[in-house]
């Protein structure tokens, strides 16, 4: 296609080089027929409507660069109106004969000089109606190509019909006719040209300066492209080469002359109300830029800058701050300010009580006062910033809450309006969706992130845990941990110090999290080092308590009981640190015992207490005996009526199950806790051990 | 959830401490708060009363853990009054008597502070 239409363009240019051809020829022999003279200017003709497409395919002056396309317009009117004052004596010198055919081919130099004028001048033309042609489009409407191509039709009509005397016989119409008809083309084409020329819709996208920039421009342009028009009516070099591209050239002047007229004019009613135009504008895109802002920023800290730098675009003012209710404290303090000093901004005490916070609580309106200093409501403000002479305040609200306080100040008296009062208000609404978007955003992301420590945790508990029981003779051992949905710090383990012993040990580490899995952690690790070179209970808690001590923060411990069975001696020997007590069911008795040694929880004391207040027992582990050792969590499980399960509950369903095998005896006190629950949940962790010695003639 | 509380009254150079409801790892917190206003203040002459204290978890008891040392630096104590049987037996299982002062009444550790 691109093809074609370059083709397109040759043709026109062959047409007008077969013209001249003819007339090289008449150059040298003068001699001329009436017909070729027809010849050629419908040669000239067809090439003009040819290169008509031209005027379709300007690049310049479309409406993503108005301003350069006026530029070039503005020069290229310049430079041709020169051109024409400096050829003015020149053609003047063909006016001052009585204008014949036969002049224009007395001389070569002469002839080449009009030729040369023709073709300048034409695509002077069609570069000028392009850029009018872009002008007139930008902001189309349905009927803007329309009226365009009728203006066209009837720019190249109007010269075809208004033929000098002697062309007006090679038509076949009467001269009173064919004047009548020219009358009413010329009526048609002078409003098609009005009408187009009112197509100034560009001069809206220019800003002030631009339309400044514009105005001189057009200052200058407006009485030389007068001067211009009349003077290449007056001269018009293309007539005398062809008559009729020679009215069409001047028709197309007079076009644009109308047009640099009426939009200089339009210019003109739109300077007053430029700055004002602009200010909307530049208002509107702020708008839309923190709009923007709402779905895009999730950090709180660089939004309210963002709040701030275009609350003062909004409203032009010289500073601006922001309050906002701290969601913690419950304060109001100053979340973000341009233009303050640094003292204005630490001296700055933002209360809910001031005379003016009070003042928009109450009436949630803006507040606007362009002599501030004179205001009794904003007296505290006036004294905390001097060069404060107007205000607009704006509440900030959310739902039924006011959430803070937008500012924005001018140093001049009258420096506000009352729409910029409501534009701020609209700013402000805004605002405290993106402020609730953030802090949405934020919580959010606070609750992902507790669940993914929880998760964690939970996982490295599950880790520290045995993952299977040690097998001993004679023995029963079975134990479990049932986790809470926070961990709670539960934690058992069983150490193989020899063949015949076993260490086992139960604890609860204060405080709850990944903390807590943490310093249970570290346990494992230090007992897991002591257990085989210290054999007793005691010599193993002494020593673990000061390392703990020394690592721990002072407000962590842990309760545990450590013990070590002994299954060639038949004894279970245990250390309590400050856990929940021992329960002991003696063979052939009905109720079990509470075994309550003394002892201080590790981490609570340096060494000299603790190793002075631990107490060691050693306990029979003859067949039938059963112990369990359990945690606080299994005896405060709460039911929903905030029942604790207690210690005696728990010690009846031991008894109770002392039949069963220790697996069994787990499963029954998991059963009941669980049917005490009835639904509830668990809050700690709930850990319990069974160890029970076997009946050695049973089972052999 | 219960709620927990603490509540402040001074007499002289002591402070007594009302606490409420639940003490556990969630309302913890609230307590180093009102123990640190007390320090910060340079008042290190404490009674804890517990007697309408519900609950107390490990992580409640060990707040007085992390303030112990500091307070008994500048030669002050943190002393325990009006406890439930329920709330005492915590603090034994822990052995906690032996660190603390563990008095039936308030009154009777003020009189104890004098002495």
């Amino acid at each position: 296609m691109k093809e074609i239409s370059k083709l397109s363009l040759l043709l026109p240019l062959a047409l007008l080089i077969a013209a001249v051809v003819q007339d090289v020829n008449m150059l040298s022999n003068s001699e001329h027929s009436i017909t070729s003279i027809y010849i050629r200017e419908y040669f000239i003709i067809f090439a003009l409507i040819l290169s008509l497409p031209l005027i379709y395919k300007q690049k310049w002056a479309s409406d993503r660069n108005v301003l350069r396309g006026l530029r070039s317009l503005f020069f290229l009117i310049l430079f041709t109106c020169f051109l024409l004052i400096m050829s003015n004596d020149l053609l003047n010198t063909f006016y001052d004969h009585v204008f014949t055919k036969n002049k224009l081919y007395e001389n070569a130099g002469n002839y080449f000089f009009l030729l040369a004028w023709t073709f300048f001048s034409t695509i002077f033309v069609l570069i000028t109606l392009g850029s009018l042609r872009n002008l007139i489009y930008i902001k189309r409407k349905k009927a803007t190509a329309r009226n365009f191509t009728w203006l066209m039709i009837f720019l190249l009509l109007y010269p075809l019909f208004s033929l000098p005397e002697s062309f007006k016989y090679m038509n076949w119409l009467s001269n009173n006719w064919l004047d009548k008809f020219r009358y009413v083309i010329l009526f048609i084409l002078i409003n098609l040209m009005v009408v187009n020329s009112f197509r100034v819709a560009w001069i809206n996208y220019l800003n002030k300066k631009q339309k400044l920039a514009c105005f001189w421009g057009g200052f200058f342009l407006v009485p030389i492209q007068l001067y211009f028009a009349f003077k290449f009516h007056e001269l018009n070099p293309v007539e005398i080469f062809s008559p009729v591209l020679g009215k069409f050239v001047d028709t197309s002047i007079i076009l644009l002359t109308i047009y640099v007229v009426i939009a200089f004019l339009a210019l003109l009613a739109h300077l007053p109300t430029a700055q004002l135009y602009d200010r909307k504008i530049r208002q509107i895109s702020s708008l839309h830029h923190l709009s923007r802002a709402v779905s895009s920023e999730f950090d709180i800290e660089k939004l309210v800058v963002t709040i701030v730098k275009l609350a003062i675009e909004v409203t032009e003012a010289d500073f601006s701050w922001l309050e906002l209710l701290d969601q913690k404290s419950g304060e109001l303090q100053l979340a973000s300010s341009q233009n303050l000093r640094d003292a204005e901004m630490k001296s700055r005490k933002p209360s809910f009580t001031d005379p003016l916070s009070l003042w928009l609580k109450n009436n949630k309106d803006p507040f606007l006062n362009n002599q501030v200093n004179k205001s009794q409501v904003a007296k505290n403000l006036c004294k905390w910033k001097k060069d404060l002479n107007s205000l607009l305040a704006v509440p900030l609200i959310m739902g039924d809450e006011i959430i803070g306080f937008l500012y924005a100040g001018k140093k001049v008296e009258f420096g506000f309006e009352y729409d910029d009062a409501d534009m701020l208000r609209a700013f402000c609404e805004q605002a405290v969706v993106a402020v609730e978007n953030t802090r949405l955003v934020e919580e959010s992301i606070v609750k992902e992130r507790l669940e993914q420590e929880l998760k964690i945790a939970h996982e490295a508990q599950m880790k520290l845990l045995p993952k299977d029981m040690p097998r001993l003779p004679d023995i029963e051992l079975d134990a479990v941990c049932i986790t809470a949905n926070e961990v709670g710090g539960d934690y058992y383990d069983f150490f193989q110090i020899d063949k015949n012993r076993l260490g086992v040990v139960i604890g609860d580490v204060s405080g709850k999290g990944p903390s807590a899995a943490f310093y249970m952690a570290e346990v494992k690790g230090i007992m897991e080092a002591l257990a085989k070179a210290n054999q007793t209970p005691k010599n193993l808690l002494v020593p673990t308590n000061a390392t703990l001590y020394r690592n721990f923060d002072r407000n962590t411990f842990i309760s545990m009981i450590y013990g070590i069975i002994d299954v060639k001696r038949k004894v279970f020997s245990f250390c309590r640190a400050g856990h929940c007590p021992v329960l002991m069911l003696k063979p052939d008795e009905e109720k079990c015992e509470l075994l309550e040694p003394k002892g201080l929880g590790l981490g609570l004391d340096a060494g000299i207490l603790f190793e002075k207040t631990l107490q060691q027992v050693d306990m029979p582990l003859q067949e039938g005996y059963i112990y369990l050792l359990y945690t606080d969590g299994v005896t405060e499980a709460r039911n929903r009526l905030g029942e604790e399960f207690g210690e005696e509950r728990l010690a009846q369903v031991f008894t109770a199950a002392k039949d069963l095998s220790a697996y069994e005896i787990k499963k029954r006190i998991i059963h009941e806790i669980y049917t005490f629950f009835d639904g509830e949940n668990a809050t700690d962790d709930m850990t319990f051990i069974v160890i029970k010695a076997l009946n050695n003639k049973k089972k052999i | 959830m219960e709620n927990f509380n603490v509540n402040r009254i001074d007499k002289e150079d002591i402070s007594v401490l009302y606490i409420s409801g639940f003490l556990d790892a969630h309302t913890a917190p609230e307590l180093e708060e009102a123990i640190q206003k007390l320090i910060d203040g340079q008042r290190y002459k404490l009674v804890i009363n517990f007697k309408d204290l519900s609950y107390i978890s490990s992580a409640g008891l060990g707040v007085f853990m992390g303030f112990i040392e500091q307070i008994r630096e500048h030669s002050g104590d943190i002393k325990m009054s009006n406890m439930t049987p329920k709330i005492f037996r915590v603090f034994d299982l822990l052995g906690f008597p032996t660190l603390y002062d563990i008095v039936e009444d308030e009154t009777l550790a003020i009189i104890k502070f004098r002495s």
